[in-house]
């Protein structure tokens, strides 16, 4: 008998991570964390963070290249009336003065390319009780590719709610910085509604405090290629992180989020849901959650959830949970990931009852991800979503359905 | 008054030996206030008639024509059908998740219609049509069917008959899975319709046991995809003596024969 035998884990060649299926990448992700591009190596399809991403279509955010510097950013209150500067700050700074540049460091090219082109930060500053949510609005400067570099902090005790609002034709690298102060409780909406040809690449870095709430949604529902990665780490024990997510591909469209929690401290808690609905030939979407628990975070509650509804064939879901779990005193670590199709019984059912096939599709989606808004739990926020969802959904829509929707 | 005249239909199903005809020289004219009940052994394509009205995808029409008032259904689709007149009641009524009976409901008479139901009267005949049949209000919350139980997937189907009030109903088996008291009361749902709107019925059925609820004016027996015989209620109870073995060719091993 081989008694003494030493078991050896053969290591993952990082140039074909499943070669070798016993020995899967780590969701640990020990890739470089660094402001210097030189850290990152040219993307590659064959690359485990790459491999969904279409890389010629996002060439032109690989390298360093000269920021058209068009896009505008606008900072109100949610119905457009000023704000209390008292209470949420604007300012335009340097990119190297803090609160910029302080929360991680860049865990990607993409990311390290935007900061190394971008000049200025936009820092939006909250303090205290915000009662009207902050609305930040982002226009996009046309077909010339810019970077654009955004930080969120709120200070200890804040409660606030941001809503940031992406329009127009975009070709823009936008990296985010979030850092929310012990005790705080925020709520961040990321809503990207841009041009059809519009692409978006970047990152969020996010940074919840000790016994912080976040709450951190992205919906996405137009651009050509979106790619959108969140870094997060927690402050301090009992910190919580609930990320929401909600994405709409069209055809041909390409629209990945990638989320990398990190519990690093006790007793802190995360949720991710993330849901998106698919339409047509070429519609490719990509969630890849990771979710790491260190040693040094007993007691942490995690859970990531994904599910995609195709609504026609044709379209590409890519739904990848992955869970890394490096101390055995936890409450909970759970995933779960679905690719469902609209069904036809589903479809004759609905029709039957006289509502035509198009309407049926979109009853269906706007269910799927109503669910979700509810959760939200600002009436603000969330019906402000719904009739985004709406918006996106109506599309050559009857004016008597219209009614149904907003009566609701 | 309306009329609803099926002439001479044949249809056929893709199964996995190959194309079926099911329906094979279908005629029936049914007229507004009227109850049909259709009746015969299992296999003899009662439901394929019933989805074959409602334009349901699996089955393709051969031959013939469905008028409602002179209009032919099966060029039509199955929302175009529902918006014409038409209405199934489903055997086995399809669970949509996400999509709750309010919005639902809501936007089914809205496209009926051609208008939205103003919201107050609206609320307020969803909130009566529901206590008729004795559902639970929170059902109006619940998605489409969805973890329903089958007693409760035939009331939603009778609150749909009463809410979006049709000149025609199909019945696929309305009674089947029904306690007592479920079927005295989805019966009841039925015959209030009749009533309220002159609602045409197509009652396909296995059992006597519901036409002591809804009352049939005429009877028939379906079998081999096509009516066999016509009587009046007094065929149920013959039916129910007999059987349905008189109706089937020589030798047919239908399930009833070899029951």
């Amino acid at each position: 008998m081989a008694e003494n035998t030493e078991i050896t884990i053969p290591v993952a060649d990082p140039n074909d991570p499943y070669a070798v299926p016993a020995a899967m990448p780590s969701s640990a992700d020990r890739a470089p964390r660094s402001f210097d591009l030189d850290a990152f190596a040219m993307p590659t399809s064959r690359q485990e963070e790459w491999r969904y991403t279409p890389l010629d279509r996002v060439a032109e955010f690989l390298d360093v290249f000269e920021p058209s510097g068009l896009t505008t950013v606008e900072v109100t209150g949610i119905d457009g009336s000023p704000l209390d500067p008292a209470q949420v700050g604007v300012e335009v700074v340097d990119r190297t003065v803090a609160p910029s540049g302080t929360v991680s460091k860049p865990s990607d090219r993409i990311s390290a390319v935007e900061w190394n082109v971008v000049k200025t930060a936009t820092v939006v500053t909250l303090h205290g009780d915000v009662a009207q949510p902050v609305r930040i609005t982002v226009t996009g400067g046309g077909d010339a590719p810019d970077a654009l570099h955004l930080v969120i902090a709120a200070d200890a005790g804040t409660h606030a709610d941001v809503v940031v609002e992406h329009h127009g034709m975009a070709r823009l690298a936008e990296g985010v910085e979030i850092v929310t102060g012990r005790d705080s409780n925020l709520s961040t909406t990321f809503i990207q509604e841009w041009e059809k040809g519009s692409k978006h690449v970047g990152g969020h870095r996010i940074h919840v405090g000790e016994n912080a709430s976040l709450r951190h949604s992205m919906v996405t529902l137009g651009g050509d290629v979106v790619r959108i990665r969140m870094d997060q780490d927690f402050g301090g024990p009992q910190g919580d992180l609930n990320m929401l997510g909600i994405y709409f591909a069209d055809p041909g469209e390409h629209i990945e989020h990638r989320t990398m929690v990190v519990h690093n401290h006790p007793d802190c808690k995360s949720r991710v849901v993330y849901k998106g609905a698919l339409d047509g030939q070429g519609a490719h979407s990509t969630w890849v959650g990771n979710a790491l628990i260190q040693p040094t975070a007993p007691g942490t509650d995690s859970y990531e959830l994904n599910r995609n509804l195709v609504l026609t064939p044709g379209a590409i879901a890519d739904s990848e949970p992955n869970l890394e779990i490096e101390n055995g005193n936890i409450i909970g670590a759970g995933h779960a990931s679905s690719v469902g199709r609209f069904d036809d019984e589903e479809l004759f059912y609905l029709q039957s009852r006289g509502i035509p096939e198009t309407e049926a599709r979109k009853l269906v989606v706007r269910g799927f991800f109503g669910e979700l808004v509810e959760e939200i739990g600002i009436p603000q926020i969330g019906d402000h979503l719904m009739s985004i969802i709406d918006r996106r959904l109506a599309r050559g829509e009857s004016e008597a359905m219209t009614t149904v929707w907003e009566e609701k | 008054m309306s009329t609803l005249e099926i002439k001479d239909l044949y249809a056929s199903v893709e199964t996995k030996d190959g194309r079926k005809q099911i329906l094979k020289g279908v005629n029936l004219t049914v007229n507004s206030g009227e109850t049909h009940a259709i009746m015969g052994p299992n296999g003899s394509g009662k439901s394929t008639l019933a989805y074959t009205l409602a334009g349901h995808p699996k089955y393709e029409v051969e031959s013939g024509q469905v008028l409602l008032d002179g209009e032919d259904l099966l060029t039509m689709t199955p929302d175009e059908r529902a918006k014409a007149g038409l209405f199934l009641a489903m055997q086995y009524p399809v669970e949509v998740p996400g999509v709750s009976m309010t919005n639902f409901l809501r936007t089914a008479k809205t496209e009926i219609d051609g208008q939205a139901p103003a919201i107050r009267t609206w609320t307020k005949e969803l909130t009566e049509a529901m206590k008729r049949l004795k559902m639970d209000p929170k059902f109006a919350t619940r998605s489409v069917n969805e973890g329903f139980s089958g007693g409760e997937k035939k009331r939603a189907e009778v609150l749909q008959l009463e809410l979006l009030k049709p000149k025609f109903a199909v019945l696929d088996e309305t009674d089947s899975g029904l306690d007592v008291d479920a079927l005295r009361i989805v019966s009841e749902g039925v015959n209030r319709a009749r009533e309220n709107t002159g609602l045409g019925i197509l009652m396909v059925t296995h059992y006597t046991r519901i036409l002591k609820y809804i009352k049939p004016d005429i009877v028939h027996v379906f079998a081999d995809g096509h009516f066999v015989k016509t009587g009046g209620p007094e065929l149920a109870d013959e039916l129910e003596e007999s059987g349905y073995d008189q109706f089937l060719p020589e030798g047919a091993d239908s399930e009833s024969a070899l029951a």
